[in-house]
């Protein structure tokens, strides 16, 4: 076990290495010189090899070569220096210490919800399989699943929080101008109250794949012989689905938890923009607009890291459940 | 179990009827197919529907065909994609062979495919060369109104997708604008139609270049197996593991935004999953009998590759190419509504979806209920045509349903 977990870790460092050169040469290809930016009107207007470009790009470091500067930028951000933003003036990394916790707990929070309806919906449809309460509950599915977010959320925004229609929830934003002042309890309803349209937005395409995820499990699970057995020895059905069928069709699902949060990562982008939500979606789309290349690349870089940490947690997890899995054979 | 027997029972029945009877069982298949063909309808047609130029028109006494001088080389590239499309679909249901049609896709020809993608792009290039751009700036509608020409016969919608008129700008629908008009007085209803061209055209192209790289990557690392195959799946790895709306949004932040980057960069990042897919059916075929053949008759590897094997192979990618453009089409619509799409004259349905809250912040509802409704509906009937082609060609489910 604990030789899996180390070849498993060891094996992820080319994968980190891949992405920080993936990230460094999406910079890098781009057209345009880093400093022609900072350099304002004057830095546009002079093409040629100015004293002023060459001396900002020696002070950048740009004028070394591309596998040194690579080089550099990776000791720094291995030790979690990603430079400074040019937008906000501050540091990178601290930029990403007050927004990741947000973007985390936003998914988090959305990503127990998906597996708490999911899990009895999908299991229920296995059972029922074909009959009326399968049927809906896919068609219904189905549409979700298509339902684009942005424009999910813009509705939900203009009809319950704005003054047009309802004015039910918060439009934007994590918690009221005065919650700083409230107690512990009043504080966590109005944070409860500002989460509930951006956990709706993030979690109904979750429902929708994970429910199918769930019935299709289950389905195959109900088909297996030992379902036959246990109906045989005359175990009741829930014992039946509980106890045997759920325990084994719950395994695939670990490997699905470590697709779903990457994509959700992603959809958060576009719902911190809607609800203005201080996280790391919206510091990226902020950097994007702003073109402040310090935090895209860090913000990119930190996605991955994130997304492959979730790929090892999988694993390892699947390995933990699943006592079939040998250690020795899977790399 | 009647129906299963007759299934059985005709041993003459080609993949492809199979296929057919299975996907057309569910009636919401068929219903999403037949939609899919009136968004291609609706596509290719968009300027003779929706056009602020008159068909005809009679001015002193002499006539003009305003609609037809005034369509873009864009317009004559659809206009021959549509037409290659359409000479392949007849190539398949005529029953003698038609010079460059793609019949029986899985039979050995896939260079059909090849020939009209080649046809289209070098035909785009041609018209583009040779096709004069025209602006014609002249106000048809109020020369027909004063009466200074006659007989204009006009578009079922009569306003161009371009067309600023401020003075009736953000109106709620009316009967003059069935869905009303945008922030620059545009139809929305013009702009849909118009912008189900871009939504269509980046799904396709996007697709069609993720499908090609996944194909050559899948092929090489499923074929040649070993370390090959571990170095380029580690590679594959490196793809995946970055979030894809993130290095999307990573690449737009980088690289000037225009309709075809936006298509490039979402091929270029979606191109891991036909990869797998490919590089698993190779995997499976290559210690097959007939491929043994074609390595002992001294066949050049590409046409082991590509001949022979890729048409047994390309089932599931062709399967996935549905999802992928209705995924396609989703990413366009999120990067126009943050506003990293096409720009704005451009008529794109994410774009027209983030004027749906103005800048003092009010909600206007006709911008976002519609554009949403023409996302939500094709995307939903691209994902249904593709579970249902999945479920039509899985088989697994022959044995189990």
């Amino acid at each position: 076990m604990t030789t899996y977990i180390i070849r498993r870790v060891l094996l992820m460092i080319p994968t980190l290495l891949g992405i920080t050169i993936v990230v460094f040469a999406i910079s890098r290809f781009a057209p345009g010189e880093p400093v022609s930016f900072t350099g304002g009107i004057g830095g546009q207007i002079d093409t040629g090899q100015t004293d002023v470009t060459s001396a900002r790009m020696k002070l950048y470091g740009l004028d070394k070569p591309i596998h040194i500067q690579y080089a550099q930028w990776l000791w720094r951000v291995m030790r979690l220096d990603f430079g400074d933003s040019i937008k906000h003036h501050r540091k990178v990394s601290e930029l990403i210490k007050e927004r990741l916790p947000v973007t985390l707990m936003l998914n988090v929070v959305a990503f127990l919800i998906i597996y708490a309806v999911s899990l009895p919906v999908g299991i229920l449809a296995a059972v029922k399989h074909g009959r009326f309460f399968d049927r809906a509950s896919s068609a219904v599915f189905l549409m979700l699943w298509s339902l684009p977010v942005m424009w999910v959320g813009q509705m939900l925004i203009g009809y319950f929080a704005g003054p047009t229609f309802k004015n039910w929830f918060p439009p934007a934003g994590l918690s009221s101008n005065y919650a700083e002042q409230l107690s512990f309890l009043p504080r966590l309803a109005d944070r409860l109250w500002h989460l509930v349209l951006p956990v709706l937005c993030l979690t109904y395409t979750g429902f929708a794949y994970l429910t199918k995820q769930v019935r299709a499990s289950v389905l195959n699970n109900l088909q297996a012989d030992y379902v036959i057995t246990a109906r045989a020895k005359g175990l009741s059905e829930p014992a039946v689905i509980f106890k045997h069928v759920f325990r084994n069709s719950i395994i695939p699902l670990i490997t699905i938890m470590a697709t779903l949060l990457p994509a959700m990562l992603g959809g958060s982008v576009i719902i911190e923009r809607i609800f203005s939500i201080p996280g790391m979606g919206l510091l990226a789309f902020e950097a994007i607009t702003s073109r402040d290349y310090n935090v895209i690349m860090a913000v990119a870089t930190i996605a991955g890291i994130l997304n492959v940490a979730g790929l090892l947690l999988a694993d390892i997890a699947y390995a933990v459940v699943d006592p079939r899995i040998s250690f020795v054979s899977a790399i | 179990m009647s129906k299963q027997a007759k299934e059985t029972t005709r041993l003459d029945t080609s993949y492809g009827e199979l296929i057919w009877r299975r996907f057309t069982k569910s009636r919401l298949n068929l219903v999403c197919l037949i939609f899919v063909l009136f968004l291609f309808l609706l596509a290719v047609f968009a300027p003779f529907i929706a056009n602020d130029k008159p068909f005809v028109i009679r001015i002193d006494g002499k006539l003009y065909f305003p609609l037809l001088r005034n369509l873009q080389p864009s317009d004559y590239c659809i206009f021959l994609a549509a037409v290659v499309v359409l000479w392949n679909v007849i190539g398949r249901l005529l029953p003698f062979s038609v010079p460059l049609g793609l019949r029986r896709m899985n039979h050995r020809n896939t260079s059909g495919l090849g020939l009209s993608v080649a046809i289209v792009s070098v035909g785009a290039v041609l018209i583009f060369v040779f096709v004069p751009r025209r602006f014609d700036a002249v106000d048809y509608k109020t020369m027909d109104a004063c009466g200074k020409a006659t007989g204009a016969i006009f578009a079922f919608i009569p306003y161009g997708y371009a067309r600023t008129e401020l003075a009736s700008r953000r109106q709620p629908p009316s009967s003059r604008h069935w869905l009303g008009t945008d922030d620059v007085g545009a139809d929305v209803l013009c702009r849909l139609i118009h912008g189900s061209r871009i939504s269509l055209s980046i799904g396709f192209v996007a697709v069609g270049i993720s499908v090609v790289i996944g194909i050559l990557v899948g092929a090489i690392l499923g074929y040649f197996g070993g370390w090959i195959d571990f170095v380029g799946m580690r590679f594959v790895e490196i793809m995946m593991a970055i979030p894809v709306f993130f290095l999307i949004i990573t690449i737009t932040a980088f690289f000037p935004r225009s309709f075809l980057n936006i298509m490039i960069i979402i091929g270029v990042t979606g191109w891991t999953s036909n990869a797998r897919f490919i590089r698993a059916e190779f995997f499976k075929l290559r210690k097959q009998d007939f491929v043994q053949a074609a390595v002992s008759l001294g066949l050049p590897l590409r046409s082991i590759l590509f001949r022979h094997i890729l048409p047994n192979a390309v089932a599931p990618v062709l399967v996935n190419a549905t999802f992928g453009i209705s995924s396609a089409i989703f990413i366009e619509a999120a990067l126009s509504f943050l506003g990293f799409g096409v720009a704005p004259p451009t008529p794109s349905w994410g774009q027209i979806l983030s004027l749906g809250v103005s800048t003092s912040g009010r909600f206007l509802w006709w911008l976002t209920l519609f554009p949403g409704l023409a996302i939500f509906f094709t995307v939903m009937a691209y994902n249904v045509v593709g579970e249902g082609l999945r479920d039509a060609t899985d088989p697994r489910l022959s044995k189990v349903a």
